[in-house]
C-alpha cells in the first residue's frame, strides 16, 4: 500500500483534490495527542492501493501553531511514501514557500499545480518541465473543480512512490555560501548522533537548529551531549553575528 | 532561544524567497497583467463599504429561511410517522412494559428529537454552501471592522458562524486564530451562539405558544438574543480577563466558486452525521433513562399511566422550587436537568412525559397550560444560555487543555441564564404580561 499525504496553503483547492481522489471512502479521526482533525481516505490506482491523508492547510511549518506542527511531525516522523504539495498555479511566489520547506525535509514530493484553468485564463504561461527540473520533483497541472489532470496526478503518485527522493534536487535549495557552510558545520555534528539521524533528515535538523526552532532545539537538548550542544550554539552565535 | 537566532531565521526566509523568485523568473511568463475576473467583480459588490453588511444580513436571513422553511413539510411528515408508530405500538405490543417502552421511550422520546433532522441538515447544508462558495471569508472580512470595535477579532467570525450549526466544530475552528487571547474569548462566547441542538426546543415552545404567525419571530428573537449576549460578554471579557487590542487581521480571500454539489453534501453529511450519532447514543440513552424514571415504580404509576407517582415527578418536585419564580413547573425542571447532557433531550423529555397524549407535543403543552407566552419565551432564553452541552464543555477543555476554563464557562453561563430569564420575566410582568 502506498501512503500519500496532501499538503498545501489554505484555499488552494486541497479539499476538492482530496474528495476527487478518495470519493466517499473517507474517515475522520484525530492526529495523535491533539485535536486537529485527520481525514484519511483510500483509492486504488493501477492495481495499487493508495491511502491518502489530508494534512492541515498551512503557509509554513513552524513550531508555533498546532496545525503546522502536526503537519510537519506527520511528514518527518510518519514518513509517508509520497507528499502531494498542492500549489495555486496563479500564485506561485507565495505557494512555493511551503514547497521549499518540504524539499528541506527530504520529502518524496509531487507538486500539484492546481487552478491550471485560471493560469490559462490569465494568459500566464508556466514551463512545467523546467519547473519540475528546478524543483527536482514531478509537477502535475490540475483543475480540481473539474477533475482535469487527476489521472496524471494518480499516475505520478504511483510512479514516485517506489523511488527515493531525487538527490539532484539539492540544487533547488542552494541558500548561498555563507548559510550552506553553517548548515554543513551543524550537519557534521548531528551526523554523529544516530538517535537524531535515524528519525530526521540531517539537513532539515541543521536548518531548524540554525533558525532556533523550539521543538527541534528541545529534541537536541535531550539527545546531544553538552559539548556537542555547546559547539552548535557556538556555530549559531557566530552565524548570527556574521549575518546582519 | 528563538529571539537569539533572529538574524539567521530571517536570512533563511529571505534566501528561500530568493530561490523562489529565481525559479519563478525562469519558468513563468506572466499574462498581460491581471484580468478583471468574476471574483473581482463580485467582490466590488460584496465587499462594498455600504452594501457589504446589508448583503451579509440578507444572506444570513436567507440561510435561516432556507433551513427552516424548506424543511417544514418534511418535519410534519416525520412527526406524523412517529405519532402513528407510537400509537400503533402502544396497542399492538401486548407486553405492557415493552409497549410503554417502545411507544413512549422510543417513538415519543427519541422520535421527538429525530423530527428535527430536516432543519438541522438544512442548516448544515446552508453553512457548507456559504463556506464552499467563498462567501464566508467575505462575510468575515466585511464584519471585521464591526467585530474589531467589539474587541473581537475578524477571524472570530467564522467560528461564530459555524456555531449556528454546532459549537463543537466551531470551538475547534478557533485553532486558526494565532492570538491566544482572541482565541480564548471566541471559545468562551461561542456557546451563546445558538446551535442547531437548541432549535428543537425553540420550535416546540414557540410553535405551541406563539402560533404559526409569530413563532418565526420568537425564534429569531432568541437567536438575536444569543448574538447580543455573545457580543456583550466578549466586550466584558476583553475589558477584564483578556485585556488588550485584537491582533491585526489578515485574511486571504479565495476566489468564488460554484459549490460542487457532491462536496457540499459530503460536508453537510460529515457534520450532520454527528447529530445522528448523538441521537443514536447520548439522546437515546437519556430518553431511556427518562422513560424508566417516568414509568417506575411500575405499580404506583399503574404501568406508567400516572406520571405524578413516578421517580421523575419526585425528582422534578425536588428541584422545582429553583425554577418556580420563573413560572415553570416540575416537568420543565427535569427537562432542563436532563438537557444538561444535550439540549435536544429537553424536547425528548417532554416527548416521554407528554407522549401519552394522542395529539402532538405542542398541543399537549398548550392544553396542559404548562407555559404562558412570557414564561415560554423565558424558558427558550434559558435553554439558549444555560450550561453548554457536555460535548461543548469537553471541546473547551480539550482546546484550552485545562479544566479551569470549561468550569468557568459552565458557571458564568448558568448564572447568566438565571439573570436573563429573570429579567425577561420581571420586565414582562411589569408591562402586565403573566
Amino acid at each position: 500500500m502506498i501512503r500519500a499525504a496532501l499538503i498545501g496553503n489554505p484555499n488552494v483547492g486541497k479539499t476538492e483534490i482530496f474528495n476527487r481522489l478518495t470519493g466517499l471512502s473517507q474517515n475522520v479521526g484525530n492526529f495523535p495527542g491533539v485535536t486537529v482533525e485527520k481525514k484519511a481516505g483510500r483509492l486504488v490506482h493501477r492495481e495499487q492501493e493508495i491511502e491518502v491523508v489530508d494534512l492541515p492547510g498551512t503557509y509554513s511549518l513552524t513550531a508555533h501553531a498546532v496545525d503546522e506542527l502536526v503537519a510537519r511531525d506527520y511528514i518527518v516522523l510518519e514518513r509517508p511514501d509520497v507528499i502531494v504539495d498542492i500549489v495555486d498555479g496563479t500564485n506561485l511566489e507565495r505557494n512555493l514557500y511551503l514547497t521549499m520547506l518540504l524539499l528541506e525535509m527530504d520529502a518524496n514530493l509531487v507538486v500539484d499545480l492546481n487552478r491550471w484553468d485560471m493560469v490559462a485564463a490569465r494568459g500566464t504561461k508556466i514551463d512545467v518541465e523546467k519547473l519540475s527540473e528546478l524543483l527536482g520533483c514531478p509537477v502535475v497541472p490540475t483543475v480540481a473543480i473539474t477533475g482535469k489532470g487527476l489521472e496524471d496526478l494518480k499516475n505520478s503518485i504511483v510512479d514516485i512512490a517506489g523511488k527515493k527522493a531525487a538527490r539532484g534536487r539539492r540544487a533547488a535549495q542552494n541558500y548561498g555560501n555563507d548559510l550552506e557552510q553553517l548548515i554543513s558545520k551543524v550537519e557534521e555534528i548531528i551526523k554523529e548522533i544516530p538517535e537524531l539521524t535515524s528519525k530526521y533528515p540531517e539537513r532539515w535538523l541543521a536548518i531548524k537548529m540554525l533558525e532556533g526552532d523550539e521543538s527541534v532545539m528541545e529534541q537536541a537538548r535531550a539527545s546531544l551531549s553538552s559539548s556537542q550542544l555547546a559547539k552548535i550554539l557556538c556555530i549559531i552565535e557566530a552565524g548570527e553575528a556574521a549575518i546582519k | 532561544m528563538s529571539e537569539y537566532a533572529e538574524n539567521l531565521r530571517s536570512a533563511f526566509a529571505q534566501r528561500r524567497y530568493e530561490r523562489i523568485a529565481s525559479i519563478v523568473d525562469s519558468t513563468v511568463i506572466k499574462g498581460r497583467g491581471e484580468i478583471f475576473t468574476l471574483t473581482d467583480m463580485l467582490d466590488q459588490v460584496f465587499l462594498n463599504k455600504h452594501l457589504g453588511i446589508p448583503i451579509f444580513l440578507t444572506v444570513l436571513w436567507t440561510m435561516f429561511q432556507f433551513a427552516f422553511a424548506v424543511s417544514e413539510p418534511f418535519v410534519v411528515i416525520i412527526e406524523k410517522i412517529f405519532e402513528m408508530l407510537g400509537a400503533w405500538s402502544g396497542q399492538a405490543i401486548s407486553d405492557p412494559h415493552l409497549a410503554s417502552f417502545v411507544s413512549l421511550g422510543i417513538f415519543g422520546g427519541l422520535g421527538s428529537v429525530l423530527v428535527f433532522i430536516p432543519p438541522i441538515f438544512g442548516l448544515f447544508l446552508a453553512l457548507s454552501v456559504l463556506e464552499d462558495s467563498g462567501y464566508m471569508a467575505r462575510a468575515a472580512f466585511v464584519m471585521d471592522r464591526f467585530m474589531y470595535r467589539l474587541g473581537l477579532h475578524g477571524r472570530s467570525f467564522i467560528p461564530l458562524m459555524i456555531g449556528f450549526g454546532c459549537n463543537v466544530p466551531a470551538i475547534m475552528a478557533t485553532r486558526s486564530m494565532d492570538s491566544e487571547k482572541d482565541r480564548m474569548i471566541t471559545m468562551l462566547i461561542n456557546p451563546l451562539i445558538s446551535c442547531s441542538a437548541r432549535l428543537p426546543v425553540y420550535v416546540l415552545i414557540a410553535g405551541a405558544l406563539f402560533g404559526a404567525a409569530y413563532a418565526g419571530t420568537a425564534i429569531f428573537a432568541v437567536y438575536a438574543l444569543g448574538i447580543v449576549l455573545a457580543v456583550a460578554t466578549a466586550l466584558i471579557f476583553r475589558r477584564t480577563l483578556f485585556r488588550g487590542e485584537p491582533s491585526p487581521f489578515v485574511l486571504e480571500l479565495p476566489p468564488y466558486a460554484v459549490p460542487d454539489a457532491s462536496s457540499s453534501i459530503l460536508h453537510m453529511w460529515s457534520r450532520g452525521r454527528m447529530f445522528l450519532k448523538k441521537a443514536g447514543t447520548i439522546i437515546f440513552g437519556m430518553t431511556i433513562i427518562v422513560w424508566f424514571l417516568s414509568t417506575h415504580p411500575w405499580e404506583e404509576t399503574s404501568g406508567g399511566q400516572v406520571i405524578a407517582e413516578s421517580y421523575i415527578a419526585w425528582i422534578g418536585h425536588a428541584i422545582e422550587p429553583v425554577f418556580q419564580p420563573f413560572g415553570w413547573d416540575w416537568m420543565a425542571a427535569v427537562a432542563l436537568l436532563f438537557g444538561l447532557v444535550a439540549k435536544e433531550v429537553v424536547v425528548g423529555t417532554y416527548g416521554v412525559l407528554l407522549g401519552a397524549e394522542e395529539a402532538g407535543l405542542g398541543e399537549a403543552l398548550v392544553s396542559q397550560e404548562l407555559f404562558t407566552p412570557l414564561t415560554g419565551f423565558a424558558f427558550m432564553a434559558f435553554v439558549l444560555i444555560y450550561v453548554p452541552c457536555v460535548a461543548t464543555i469537553g471541546a473547551i477543555a480539550k482546546e484550552t487543555n485545562s479544566w479551569r476554563w470549561p468550569a468557568f464557562a459552565l458557571v458564568y453561563q448558568t448564572a447568566l441564564a438565571f439573570i436573563v430569564s429573570g429579567v425577561i420575566i420581571a420586565a414582562g410582568r411589569l408591562v402586565g404580561l403573566s
